[in-house]
């Protein structure tokens, strides 16, 4: 290989050729210096990558929470938010357990009042009162003052502090066959004494007015609830001071009133939705069940009758209701960009145009008043949703316990023992009350 | 071996390679196990053993820095616990029917379905059907059956002007309902092992004793079963392990109710651990039913060695 021959440069060459390289560097530096100062730029403004953990993924649930979130992102481009669905509640949790024990847990997640109530107790999750009273990131008093009283109450662990924030909120109504009502000429129950009164004169012909499920101990259902919601309308406590109060005066009375509607014949016991079952098949004229099941009733209607709904009937003490649906936490791992970014979104969802929006298309409850004016529309050929949506002033969500899980199943016992088994509730409930307690002193 | 091998064109085997005696107690063996070995220890050995480790702890399932050592505490409130005892009780009652019940009647459809022809055959596939089925479908499917207000076997009962039962939420009639599903999605199982069993009979025998004057039952009774002693065994120890480890048609059908009618051990281990969190004492509950089914599972392995002797 021949070796190339360099020809001496000139000297004006050699001139043009520093001026080129001192440009070149001067270009360089420059450069150098502006991509510094972008790269500071954008690291302030780096994408977080937050993730949600829920259980919004059937039906209208899922395209309405990604629309949402999409919306979000759209307005805040610096966060990412991924979507994490689980297929019901009980995966949920167990899935929002296994990532808490092993230690990567998500940004923020659905919880019921007793889960946030374990995770806090395990320092997985952090209030969030900052958040929410910050002049300049938070929600102000006029617009929280706007949310239902008994969604605002939910949020709050018993130590006083905002652990939670509101999503997917709804809680109990009465569904009934208008038609069967009217031919039999009653009215539509407003107390629970009307109710029972309605219900024995509807039983005959091999019909019944109401069907329920109380649940297990492991998995309490509609008939367990509504119990706890005669419970608060006839006067009595679920607990008092962090204890369990399930023997009171009012829920042995509660349990006496459904006792003697089951030995009518009024009141029959089923599993698996037997409620809205029954009322399909026009062998019932009640359901007493959650708002969010609507589409359900009314797929179980199918059209064969007028499927109306009312507010639960009241006691002595007005409307008891129990408020069912998660509240959003956020997890200790996150870092401090991801937890405003979390926040940014939680607050995000409960904003009017969006609740609204999550109302109208999944049959959630908006979870702040300030939703009405914008659902006009909705509520005009939906008026269930406003019925369902008042009734939020006074629901109650689960005690912020770890234990209410287990004191829960033991108040499904309880009715169980006297419903099925013919005991007597006074000693049904003692019974209940003193393993609660047990479980409560844990 | 080696000869076949040498026909077809192989190489034959090099006599300074390990024959199958050297590979199996040298160290090659640990080679080849290692793999398996390795998956067997980190997701049964050691599970197992951390189940151990949390019994004696009042575990904090979200946060184990949180958990506090107590030593056999777990075990002694399992000793003095009704709700654990009453477990026990329905284990039994559980196990007990479905390990007769699949042993009685599987055995009795092998007999019926051992010999050949297409009706048989038919019912055969019939039988074994179930058993390919999911458990968690053909449950709620049974859930719908034992409906009370709109189930078959209600409507069955009203047609006969018969008192209606609510199955699922009785306290006496629950488990029976339970064990029935049980029996009916199981038997196909016993049915086959059986059939297999029944294979193996010496037709010689049976024939002999035709010749001999014996009449069917006769035949079954002092020929066929003499011989299935084995099969059966195998059947009853299989049987209970699968039914102490039921859980499933107990989730799906009546989650432990009502009023603990259906809450067997295993049922009560995941209440305990999974829907309460007293996760220490659930591993406590699972020790306990561990040992149990490594009983069982010995008894087998014993069987199954004297059987291969």
């Amino acid at each position: 290989m021949t070796p190339r021959v360099h020809n001496e440069p000139r000297e004006g060459t050699m001139h043009w050729h520093r001026g080129t390289l001192v440009a070149v560097a001067a270009f360089l530096v420059t450069g150098v210096a502006a991509y510094a100062a972008y790269g500071a730029t954008t690291s302030r403004r780096a994408t977080v990558n937050i993730t949600f953990m829920e259980a919004m993924s059937s039906g209208t649930q899922k395209p309405a929470l990604d629309l949402l979130t999409k919306r979000f992102e759209a307005q805040n481009p610096n966060v990412h938010v991924t979507l994490i669905a689980e297929p019901n509640y009980g995966v949920l949790l167990q899935k929002e357990q296994a990532a808490v024990a092993a230690g990567q847990p998500p940004t923020i997640a659905q919880a019921y009042e007793n889960w946030a109530a374990s995770f806090a107790d395990a320092k997985a999750i952090i209030p969030i009162g900052g958040y929410v009273n910050s002049k300049t990131v938070g929600v102000k008093p006029k617009d929280q003052a706007q949310i239902w009283k008994g969604v605002w109450k939910d949020l709050f662990l018993p130590d006083g502090k905002i652990w939670m924030w509101p999503f997917n909120k709804s809680d109990y109504v009465m569904y009934y066959n208008a038609d069967r009502l009217a031919a039999a000429g009653q009215q539509v129950p407003k107390t629970w004494v009307q109710f029972a009164t309605v219900a024995k004169a509807l039983t005959k012909s091999g019909n019944w007015a109401w069907s329920t499920d109380t649940g297990t101990p492991a998995a309490p259902a509609d008939g367990t609830i509504v119990m706890l919601s005669l419970i608060k309308a006839f006067g009595g406590t679920w607990i008092v001071n962090g204890k369990p109060t399930l023997d009171t005066k009012a829920a042995i009375k509660a349990l006496g009133y459904l006792a003697d509607l089951k030995k009518a014949g009024a009141m029959q016991l089923g599993t698996n939705y037997p409620g809205e079952t029954a009322l399909g098949a026009q062998r019932s004229a009640f359901d007493l069940s959650t708002i969010a099941g609507y589409p359900y009733e009314l797929a179980a209607d199918g059209g064969k009758f007028s499927m109306k709904v009312a507010p639960l009937p009241s006691g002595r003490n007005g409307q008891g209701n129990a408020m069912a649906g998660t509240n959003i936490v956020i997890f200790s791992k996150a870092s401090s960009a991801e937890r405003a970014a979390a926040w940014s979104y939680m607050k995000f969802l409960t904003e009017p145009r969006q609740t609204a929006y999550w109302a109208e298309e999944t049959g959630y409850l908006p979870v702040t008043k300030e939703a009405l004016p914008t659902m006009k529309k909705y509520i005009a050929t939906h008026p269930y949703q406003q019925i369902a949506a008042q009734a939020l002033q006074v629901a109650r969500g689960n005690p912020a316990y770890g234990w209410w899980t287990e004191a829960e199943g033991y108040l499904t016992t309880a009715m169980q023992q006297v419903l099925e088994g013919g005991g007597n509730p006074a000693h049904a409930l003692a019974t209940a009350q003193s393993k609660a307690m047990a479980a409560a002193n844990q | 071996m080696s000869a076949s091998t040498t026909a077809m064109g192989l190489p034959a085997r090099s006599p300074s390679r390990p024959g199958r005696l050297g590979i199996r107690s040298g160290r090659y063996a640990f080679l080849y196990l290692s793999p398996a070995l390795l998956i067997f220890l980190v997701f049964t050995v050691g599970p197992a053993l951390f189940v151990l480790y949390i019994s004696v702890f009042d575990w904090n399932l979200l946060n184990s820095s949180l958990s506090t050592y107590v030593g056999t505490a777990n075990y002694r409130n399992l000793a003095h616990s009704s709700d654990f005892w009453h477990s026990i009780e329905m284990s039994a009652y559980f196990s007990g029917a479905t390990v007769v019940g699949s042993t009685v009647l599987g055995l009795g459809i092998a007999l019926l379905l051992s010999s050949r022809g297409l009706v048989r055959r038919i019912v055969r596939l019939a039988v074994l059907t179930p058993y390919f089925t999911p458990l968690v479908a053909t449950s709620i499917v049974w859930v719908w059956i034992f409906n009370p207000q709109f189930g078959l076997l209600d409507a069955l009962l009203r047609m006969l002007h018969l008192p209606q039962v609510g199955w699922l939420q009785s306290t006496t009639w629950a488990m029976p309902a339970l064990i029935v599903y049980t029996l009916w999605h199981d038997l196909g199982f016993t049915v086959i092992i059986f059939l297999a069993g029944l294979a193996t009979v010496s037709t010689d025998l049976r024939e002999a004793a035709r010749v001999d004057g014996a009449r069917y039952r006769h035949e079954v009774r002092d020929v066929v079963l003499p011989q299935l002693t084995q099969t059966i065994v195998f059947v009853i120890v299989i049987t209970t392990i699968d039914s102490l480890q039921a859980f499933t048609q107990i989730y799906t059908m009546t989650q432990g109710g009502p009023l603990g009618a259906t809450t067997t051990t295993g049922f009560l281990l995941y209440e305990e651990s999974f829907v309460f969190y007293h996760t220490g004492f659930g591993a406590a509950i699972a020790v306990v039913l561990f040992v149990v089914i490594a009983l069982f599972t010995l008894i087998q392995l014993r069987l199954s060695r004297s059987r291969t002797s």
